[in-house]
């Protein structure tokens, strides 16, 4: 078969599950389950033999452009691009994808809408494996904004709950404002590269007689490569929480669990992570550090300390994963910026796996505990939920970054020491050596509250179904198996990227500057994991957190999520309320006013023209029907029915045009 | 001797269809019944369609002595068209009220046909001149035929004695030309023509040429026999008439005027009128138009509409005349075949209504959407096709026909014609009045006979129900029509103009 239709089935499948389920009868749920997964299991089995195709194949990016529309002499062209970037992304993307469906069966047995549940996940499969697999910026953007939907119906599944109807909404229109820019910033680039294929055989948007074209154009002292490049970039903010967009992906925890895990933790937020490694052509070319990627690095790092710490004091179980999510979005920011795309896929792809494991251990948890979210009714139930236990816990290793055995600790180790390395400044740098800090502190705080200590809640925790309990000890072994991949040691997944083979080297762990870099984070995370069991583990828990106890208003600004909410609802909100009260009063007194003069005035003419109407032109319409009807019955009685007549008509009728001719002649 | 073997290769069609007229008249010796009417109808099929399958499977072209017989892919068209239009009124015919002599009522039907065949394939004025009266003179025998009935043997005499000095004109008009020119064929007249464009004895035999084919075609002020002829005649003569006889009768002035005398056309742009036949034609087409349709707003019997609105469908396929040039002659061509398709389906509606309820008033008509619903559909069809309302075949004849007329560059400027356009537009928008008058009476009022039985199926409503959906097809898809028409026309221009005598395939 040829690799277009493989390629193109991917995605296909999905969206072909979710047209066949979106029919099916509510009652139909064992049937559109099988559908939707049977579809992603293949998908994924297609995509895994890309992936492995991408490893062997020597011959670099496999492109595959079609027309799609044709106006005028144009045609504009979509494609699909197999390089090992999308090989990668795809690969992680339809496995994570497939082991959350299976596990939604049992999450959502007991959801009457179990079926419209299926068929929203696999329209977002379809159109994540869409922008994944993408050689076009439009094709990207469709798949994008069908993304932004697919998230936004499943977010607001439960729309019954006004909350998470308002989460629904507030995803989308946060999202939008970013998509913004990207759709500028897509139109721009169309202007200035006339094409959007990724790749077209040296014609296309990424390649480099485009590149050279845009970064020698200057507008207002910045290259148009690092314009457009920004506005993408604020359409990728959007996607992965970025602050100043990072609002709504905390709110989007209202969605069912297996909804946080799929779209919110593993694929769509690292939508836009992708999106900028995309596109990185753009980024770099000025350069290395050039204007936009500066951006984007200090953009990334401020996120992952500004979420870190806000995770901190939150309470619920998902939030605190929302935020640490929003957090490790910036951390691959960060490695972005600094001009490392490897570190920011190895840690898109390590976080993808051992966030999706928490958030699914997170939805056991709270499937145990009989749908209670709060970590202060929690603890001790690491012996009630053993497996759920220890699963979490080596996701919560992860995470943290915990030495060695983690494929955590390696993929953050390589966003830190891009870091380190960044000639520009070495603050991003410490400012997230000092997210790490958190992190791992963080997560201690959870686990201590969760699993340790005496249960304070009131239900009977019981442990998860298998179904629901299998997804997550496969996803703690790739976990695990991630970081055979990952050390520099043997970087083969970086090394892949880049196309070229992976040389087995230990001495590259003795490298000074990586070394140096291990272990500060190693002694980072050993503190923080300390810090963590020092305030956290040495007592029993009560209701008020040690933090609040020592100082209540640092604590209270965190766990209000720094008021940024706030600072949106009484500055943005309140702006968009405010036109909107004067567009109101606007529209009520002047152009109602002149509305209703118009319509007063209308009334007037309507009964002037009615008079004139029925006076003159009815009566002369009538009249003129009539001297119709009068004329035709003239000329209809011209026949009277005696023949000579009509002769003499003919023989008249001949005398006239030879007349006429005659006039003309002379 | 080879001339005449040509000449019989090449009328082959023609010569099968006396034979068929001969073994029907034989046939029709016997005692008359249903069923032997049927027999006889088999009969003329059989050789209709065995003529029409000779015709189209003879050489693409032929030209025997100077023009007197020609073929070309165009005239092979249009002979299958007035083959298939003489037919299907035989198929009526046998739904009509004609008992008696039935044979020779078909066999005159066949005469027609031959006569028009003959028409359609001659390029040489004497030649049109006999294959007219070859026409002219079975249609005015068919309209005479109900012997007992004093309005058919009216309408016949009056046909006769209007169409016979219509061609006392005709005649002297040819002789005129050839006076003038030296020229009977076509080809020769338009070598000799441009050379006597301002001689008055030609525009004299011009003007009275074109009163002769005024006649045949209806067109005011030589019309006046057409709402008689079509009341009076038995429905299914009338139908030939309105069919038949006026796609040969336009094809042959088409044929006259536009190889004839391209070279005397003079200009009927309003701002430089130029003496020849089109400033006549223009002048002839905006009279009809206004007459026909104004005419037809005051009639109460349907046949008679259909006579004043064919009168006005003259008028607008003579505008289409004017607008000399490739494709207008196609989208008049077109026009007319779309219009008689049409024309034909509603007398095939009006005999029925006859048939069932003895006669042909408007009030005969009401309710008929109950008794008969499709064929109640079938009038619709034709009447809003006539009326040339989208998206039956009727509007996109008019809209060729409409802009040909105003693109025509042989008109001094894009929009010489505009004049005769505009007053067509504006009375096709009178005209819909009348049609949508028979409409009211079809679906709107309620019936006040006495409900009839439910129509059996017979041929003749089938064949009205297969023409309504021909002309909604060619409405949806103009090109069924329009395509080979204009493959036809351009094979015939390519037509080498010295042709040997029959070149095979």
């Amino acid at each position: 078969m040829n690799t277009f239709l493989l390629l193109a089935l991917v995605p296909l499948l999905p969206f072909l599950a979710a047209g066949i389920t979106a029919l099916l009868k509510r009652e139909q749920r064992g049937l559109s389950a099988t559908l939707v997964i049977g579809a992603q299991t293949v998908a994924c089995a297609i995509s895994l033999f890309l992936f492995a195709g991408a490893i062997t194949a020597k011959s670099g990016a496999i492109v595959h452009n079609f027309p799609w529309l044709t106006f005028g002499n144009d045609t504009l062209r979509l494609g699909l691009l197999l390089d090992p970037l999308s090989a990668g992304m795809g690969a992680m993307v339809s496995f994570v994808t497939l082991l959350i469906f299976i596990y939604s069966v049992g999450y959502m047995k007991e959801d009457r809408n179990f079926t419209r549940f299926f068929t929203f996940l696999s329209l977002f499969s379809g159109a994540m494996l869409g922008v994944v697999y993408s050689n076009s910026l439009l094709l990207t953007f469709i798949c994008w904004e069908l993304v932004g939907l697919a998230s936004y119906l499943l977010i607001g599944f439960w729309f019954h709950k006004p909350s998470a109807a308002a989460a629904a909404k507030k995803a989308f229109i946060t999202t939008r404002v970013g998509d913004m820019g990207f759709l500028i910033g897509m139109f721009w680039l169309y202007k200035a590269a006339g094409t959007l294929l990724f790749y077209d055989n040296g014609a296309g948007c990424l390649e480099q007689a485009a590149l050279a074209t845009m970064a020698k154009t200057m507008v207002g002292g910045l290259a148009v490569s690092n314009i457009i490049a920004l506005l993408i970039f604020c359409g990728a903010a959007g996607k992965s929480g970025q602050f100043p967009l990072h609002v709504w992906l905390p709110d989007a925890m209202e969605g069912p669990t297996p909804v946080s895990a799929l779209i919110h933790a593993a694929t769509m937020v690292a939508a836009g992570v992708y999106l900028v490694a995309r596109v990185f052509p753009i980024f770099t070319a000025t350069g290395a550090p050039s204007v936009s990627l500066t951006v984007v690095a200090c953009i990334g790092a401020f996120t992952a300390l500004f979420a870190a710490l806000i995770a901190v004091a939150q309470t619920d179980i998902k939030r605190i994963l929302a935020y640490s999510t929003v957090s490790q979005l910036g951390f691959m920011m960060l490695a972005l910026g600094v001009g490392s795309v490897g570190a920011a896929m190895l840690h898109l792809i390590a976080h993808a796996f051992f966030k999706a494991l928490l958030f699914m251990g997170a939805g056991s948890v709270i499937h145990g505990v009989h749908e209670e979210q709060d970590i202060r009714a929690m603890g001790g139930l690491w012996n009630k939920m053993p497996l759920t236990f220890a699963t979490y816990a080596i996701g919560m290793l992860a995470l943290a970054g915990f030495p060695l055995a983690f494929s955590g600790f390696w993929s953050k180790d390589a966003v830190l020491h891009a870091a380190n390395l960044w000639p520009v400044s070495q603050l991003p740098f410490k400012m997230a050596a000092a997210a790490a800090f958190l992190t791992a502190f963080y997560m201690t705080r959870q686990m201590f509250y969760v699993f340790f200590g005496s249960y304070r809640g009131h239900t009977h925790p019981h442990e998860s179904p298998v179904v629901m309990t299998l997804p997550l000890v496969i996803l703690a072994a790739a976990a695990v198996l991630f970081s055979l991949v990952a050390t520099p040691a043997w970087p083969w997944f970086e090394d892949f990227l880049a196309g070229h083979n992976a040389g087995f080297e230990l001495a590259a762990l003795r490298e000074p500057g990586f070394l140096h870099v291990a272990l500060t984070s190693t002694a980072i995370v050993f503190s923080g994991l300390l810090l963590g069991w020092f305030i956290y583990g040495r007592r029993p828990l009560s209701g008020v957190d040690p933090i609040e106890a020592a100082s209540a208003s640092a604590y209270n600004t965190l766990a209000n999520r720094c008021y940024i909410d706030e600072l949106y609802d009484a500055t943005i909100i309140r702006l968009v309320a405010l036109t909107g009260e004067i567009s109101a009063w606007i529209d009520r007194t002047i152009l109602q006013g002149a509305v209703n003069a118009t319509a007063g005035f209308s009334f007037l003419i309507s009964y002037l023209s009615d008079g004139i109407d029925r006076f003159l032109i009815n009566f002369g319409f009538d009249h003129s029907c009539n001297a119709l009807r009068e004329y035709g019955s003239g000329i209809a009685g011209c026949e009277g029915g005696r023949v000579q007549g009509y002769l003499r008509v003919l023989g008249v009728g001949m005398v006239v045009l030879l007349a006429f001719l005659g006039w003309l002649l002379v | 001797m080879n001339t005449a073997l040509n000449l019989l290769h090449l009328l082959t069609p023609e010569s099968i269809l006396v034979e068929t007229i001969l073994v029907v008249l034989i046939a029709g010796l016997f005692k008359a019944t249903a069923q032997k009417r049927n027999m006889l109808l088999s009969l003329t099929l059989i050789g209709g369609v065995t003529a029409g399958a000779m015709l189209i499977f003879q050489p693409h072209y032929g030209n025997i002595a100077n023009g007197m017989a020609v073929l070309d892919p165009l005239t092979r068209f249009i002979k299958v068209v007035v083959l298939g239009l003489s037919l299907i009124t035989a198929v009526y015919a046998v739904q009509s009220n004609i008992r008696q002599h039935f044979a020779e009522y078909l066999a005159l039907i066949l005469f027609t046909a031959i006569g028009m065949m003959l028409l359609a394939g001659t390029e040489n004025l004497l030649m049109i001149f006999i294959a007219l009266e070859m026409v002219s003179i079975p249609l005015y025998l068919l309209a005479g035929f109900l012997k007992q009935s004093s309005a058919s043997a009216e309408a016949s005499l009056k046909y006769f004695l209007v169409g016979g000095v219509s061609a006392a004109f005709l005649l002297f008009g040819i002789s005129l030309i050839y006076g003038t020119t030296g020229a009977t064929s076509l080809r020769d007249l338009a070598q000799s023509a441009p050379a006597v464009t301002r001689d008055p004895l030609f525009l004299a035999g011009l003007v009275m040429a074109i009163v002769g084919f005024g006649f045949k075609v209806a067109a005011v002020p030589f019309h006046l026999w057409a709402p008689d002829v079509y009341e009076g005649a038995p429905t299914s003569s009338a139908a030939l008439i309105a069919s038949g006889s006026k796609v040969a009768g336009f094809l042959i002035l088409a044929k006259f005027l536009a190889i004839g005398l391209a070279g005397a056309a003079g200009s009927a742009a309003s701002s430089q009128l130029q003496p020849g036949w089109l400033p006549l034609l223009a002048v002839i087409a905006a009279i009809s138009i206004v007459v026909g349709n104004l005419a037809a707003l005051s009639q109460s019997n349907v046949k008679r509409i259909l006579a004043y609105s064919a009168i006005a469908q003259s008028g607008y396929m003579l505008l289409g005349l004017s607008a000399t040039g490739g494709t207008a002659l196609i989208s008049v061509l077109f026009y007319v075949v779309v219009y008689a398709l049409t024309a034909l389906g509603a007398f095939g509606v009006v005999l029925h209504v006859e048939q069932r309820r003895g006669g042909s008033q408007l009030h005969h008509f009401e309710g008929l959407h109950q008794s008969a619903p499709g064929l109640a559909l079938c009038m619709g069809v034709f009447m809003i096709s006539l009326a040339g309302i989208p998206p039956l075949a009727g509007f996109f004849g008019k809209f060729y026909l409409f802009a040909g007329a105003l693109g025509s560059a042989s008109q001094g400027g894009n929009l010489g014609l505009l004049w005769v356009v505009a007053i067509a537009i504006t009375f096709n928008a009178v005209s819909l009045y009348y049609y949508l008058i028979v409409l009211k009476h079809v679906f709107v009022t309620p019936a006040t006979h006495p409900a009839e039985p439910v129509t059996r199926r017979n041929a003749a409503t089938f064949v009205t129900g297969l023409l309504a959906v021909s002309v909604f097809a060619i409405g949806l898809y103009p090109g069924v029509l329009l395509d080979p028409l204009r493959a036809a026309a351009q094979a015939a221009n390519r037509k080498p103009v010295t042709a040997a005598p029959v070149q095979p395939k």
